[in-house]
């Protein structure tokens, strides 16, 4: 009951025209980022918090937020209609979406994926608001010991299932922590490592470094693509699927929500795992399992509802215990930082009626992507049409314009262009990036919570095995890690996972 | 349709990226004073604390009598770390035009600049005092099922055994460090002091899920709490009981000479053109003695008690030489 006041109210705040305006904004640039190929969702969402940073904390994190989930949308379109995924999550689409357009199935398929993306995103949020509570009540067992280890067991999941080397993640992991140690020290008030510099004392921008090691060197290392090819959007006749096409997708989607909802939970794993996973799913499960690969429409409807399940249940650990799931979320949680708010169990006490406005705008920015998405294909595949170069240049304005605004001062930009180029060098000794931006925004928490944890036990270190949850997170970190040793196989999506 | 669309959809997009950074981008601009504050462009207030914590509560509560009247938005930006250090940095260091000031708390404020290790970048002359708001007594308190019930239990407790009992502060060198510093001095009853550097809010959640077994914490951040039976006060540490706490004893009444507390006002990186000073501190005199915010104020315990600018600016000096003394008390050995 109280958890329903308390969405009812979350309702109201998010309705306004103000936070309405953001979701919608947010759902709108989601899915051309979607749309296009070059700009992954970490890259998009680390582009876009600048225009974010001047609102109220609720209006930037719901257009954030809405931002995320509608990059999910949006890379289903060219993955339908091109061949060509959007987003890495939405490469599974691509054998029976373009099928299915070869098929002259094209808008059926859009509206099954975007269908399915609602009811996933949607399930997924009822999922959030249900755990919110109990979670959040747990909070006062989480003491600086047992949060330092929440904080370990989330970096080496993170480490252990980014990309194929563990040494290489766990270098990109100590690069972010190193990272986040310049400036002013967050206890004793020195500051560090600024050589210096003022500019420093509050730190590298998060902002501009995000920007710099996904945005720019994505731009950067991306090869020169041909023109997409000229596309027919389709007539909104041909969006309605047929009875038949509504009755095979339906057990598709039941089956795409829970394994996105249940891989979305686990830091780590990213979107493109669980399409992956619902595919392979249906190819085991599915009654028309003979059609996968030649334009069934399990094949669209099981991964596109997977992939948003997964996008809305990362968001759980994030809200409830402070751990950012994926990259993306990582970036989330960098802006909510920026916002004054502390994503994690203190979230519900201190900031309840910004959290249940947020969760609400989850709703609400899902009815939005659905209405949005279907009747404006057209409008999403002429973007394609703008030239490469052009929309490659436009991007990098952005960028800079981005990077200035934070602090309105050109050193940002440099910052920004200088980790661009520290990303490529990354890009190409295949350091996987997803670590270091979740250590960039986990460290000075981490740092806080060891250092309260030490004085706590007055400096013994004991204090972390000695507290029943914290020995069990410990043990759980140190397993993960130890994983390689142990042989374990990663199964071969992960270490394929291009996200990661 | 293409071309037309596309268009379209690139002007939209670019007309969302500059007003997004239309907002601020006039912030830069000098203020000769005469035209202050300009229409549309927003001050920033920071706050050194978390949010949540009774810095931030005092500011957020003045926020909306300074815009009304100062006529344009005042937004309150939490910008905590090392025991206030950051937002202080960040004070300092932005533009003395009147479009940035900030909440400064003594001792933390006074403090920081002293001890060279701490390497602050600002000194008492880098701010320029606009106002005094409240004098905000230090508490100690236990957990409601703690064995002792008495100051005097406690304190004999952490005599008998030094360091056995954690004790929260909100940061190294804040004015609870001090607090516990000055207990020690007069009643060698010596804790361990675990710092909570982002502020009072963090300090007190630990206390809440009994990661530390005391809370030393002004009288704002447990009026609350007693109200809802989650802290037991032992003590005050004033020469008079509290009207927010009438039952609590003070430290004097149980026979220890122990004073301390924080006072917080508003200030200004230092230089800001008279003009826009005499706004500022008008301003945030009627904001700090708006019956309504004394009001609201009073009800979490907070005793208002302005001094204008000049005063707040003697009052710190005062305060500089005081702390000077008690200093080594909290210095890292």
């Amino acid at each position: 009951m109280d958890t329903l006041n308390e969405l009812l109210n979350g309702f109201a705040a998010a309705l306004t025209w103000q936070n309405l305006l953001f979701a919608f904004l947010g759902c709108l640039l989601g899915t051309i980022i979607g749309v296009l190929p070059g700009v992954g969702p970490v890259a998009g969402v680390a582009l876009l918090i600048p225009l974010t940073l001047n609102l109220d904390p609720a209006g930037s994190i719901i257009m954030l937020c809405a931002i995320f989930y509608g990059t999910q949308y949006g890379g289903t379109i060219t993955s339908v209609l091109l061949n060509t995924p959007g987003e890495a999550s939405s490469a599974i689409t691509t054998i029976d979406g373009y099928a299915m357009t070869k098929l002259g199935r094209a808008g059926s398929a859009l509206t099954i994926a975007a269908v399915g993306s609602f009811v996933g995103g949607t399930i997924a949020t009822i999922g959030l608001v249900a755990a919110a509570k109990p979670l959040g009540e747990l909070g006062l067992l989480v003491g600086p010991p047992e949060f330092f280890a929440l904080m370990v067991v989330g970096i080496s999941l993170l480490v252990a299932l980014a990309g194929k080397s563990m040494v290489k993640a766990l270098i990109s992991g100590a690069l972010g922590l190193l990272i986040s140690m310049v400036g002013i020290d967050p206890v004793a008030g020195a500051p560090r490592f600024t050589f210096g510099m003022d500019r420093l004392l509050d730190g590298v921008s998060f902002v501009a470094v995000i920007v710099g090691v996904f945005g720019l060197s994505e731009i950067l290392s991306h090869r020169k693509g041909a023109d997409a090819p000229l596309v027919h959007a389709p007539g909104f006749r041909s969006l309605l699927p047929t009875g038949k096409e509504w009755r095979r997708s339906a057990p598709a989607m039941a089956r795409g929500t829970g394994v996105g909802f249940g891989l979305g939970l686990v830091p780590g794993m990213t979107g493109s795992v669980s399409s992956l996973l619902s595919y392979v799913a249906e190819k085991k499960f599915s009654r028309h399992r003979h059609e996968l690969g030649k334009g069934a429409v399990e094949g669209v409807a099981g991964p596109e509802t997977a992939n948003n399940a997964h996008a809305n249940a990362a968001l759980i650990p994030l809200f409830t215990l402070g751990i950012p799931a994926s990259p993306t979320i990582a970036v989330l949680m960098g802006a909510f930082l920026q916002q004054g708010l502390t994503p994690g169990p203190s979230l519900f006490t201190e900031h309840s009626d910004i959290a249940w406005a947020i969760i609400a705008s989850l709703f609400i920015g899902n009815v939005l992507l659905l209405l949005l998405n279907v009747p404006l294909v057209g409008l999403w595949t002429s973007i394609l049409r703008v030239p490469a170069p052009i929309l490659t240049a436009l991007i990098l304005l952005f960028m800079v314009i981005g990077a200035y605004t934070i602090n309105f001062s050109v050193f940002d930009v440099f910052v920004m262009i200088g980790f661009g180029l520290l990303g490529l060098a990354l890009r190409h000794l295949e350091i996987p990036l997803a670590p270091m931006v979740l250590t960039l925004v986990l460290g000075p928490l981490m740092e806080r919570s060891l250092r309260e944890s030490l004085e706590i036990s007055q400096g013994d270190f004991s204090v972390f095995i000695n507290r029943p949850i914290s020995a069990v997170l410990i043990a759980l970190g140190l397993l993960i890690i130890c994983s390689p040793l142990l042989k374990l196989r990663k199964p071969k999506a992960l270490t394929e996972d291009p996200e990661a | 349709m293409s071309r037309k669309k596309i268009t379209t959809a690139i002007a939209a997009a670019a007309l969302i990226a500059l007003t997004g950074c239309g907002a601020n981008a006039s912030a830069n601009s000098a203020a000769s004073g005469d035209d202050f504050p300009k229409k549309g462009k927003s001050i920033d207030l920071i706050v050194a604390f978390s949010s949540g914590g009774a810095v931030d509560t005092a500011a957020r509560l003045v926020q909306p009598v300074l815009e009304k009247e100062l006529g344009t938005n005042v937004e309150v930006i939490n910008k905590p770390g090392a025991g206030g250090q950051i937002g202080y940095t960040q004070l300092t260091s932005a533009k003395p035009d009147g479009y940035t000031i900030g909440a400064t708390g003594s001792p933390s404020v006074v403090v920081s600049p002293l001890d060279p290790a701490r390497g602050a970048k600002y000194t008492r002359a880098s701010f320029q005092p606009l106002g005094r708001q409240v004098i905000d007594p230090a508490v100690i308190a236990v957990q409601p099922d703690s064995p002792y019930k008495t100051l005097k239990e406690l304190l004999d407790a952490a005599k008998a055994q030094p360091k056995s009992l954690t004790a929260s502060t909100t940061g190294l060198q804040t004015g609870e460090h001090f607090a516990l510093a000055q207990i020690q001095e007069t009643t060698g009853a010596e804790f361990a002091p675990v710092h909570f550097s982002e502020g009072a809010s963090q300090a007190t959640t630990a206390f809440l899920g009994k990661h530390v077994n005391v809370l030393v914490a002004n009288v704002s951040d447990v009026t609350d709490l007693t109200k809802q039976n989650k802290a037991r006060v032992l003590g005050i540490m004033t020469t008079e009981r509290s009207p927010s706490l009438p039952d609590v004893p003070t430290f004097k009444e149980s026979g220890y000479d122990v004073e301390a507390g924080t006072v917080r006002g508003y200030s200004a990186p230092a230089g800001l053109p008279d003009a826009v000073a005499k706004k500022l501190e008008a301003a945030l005199q009627k904001a700090i003695e708006d019956p309504e915010v004394v009001k609201k104020m009073n009800a979490l315990g907070l005793q208002t008690s302005y001094l204008s600018g000049k005063d707040y600016e003697t009052f710190w000096a005062g305060q500089e030489e005081d702390f000077k003394k008690v200093l080594p008390l909290v210095q890292k050995k």
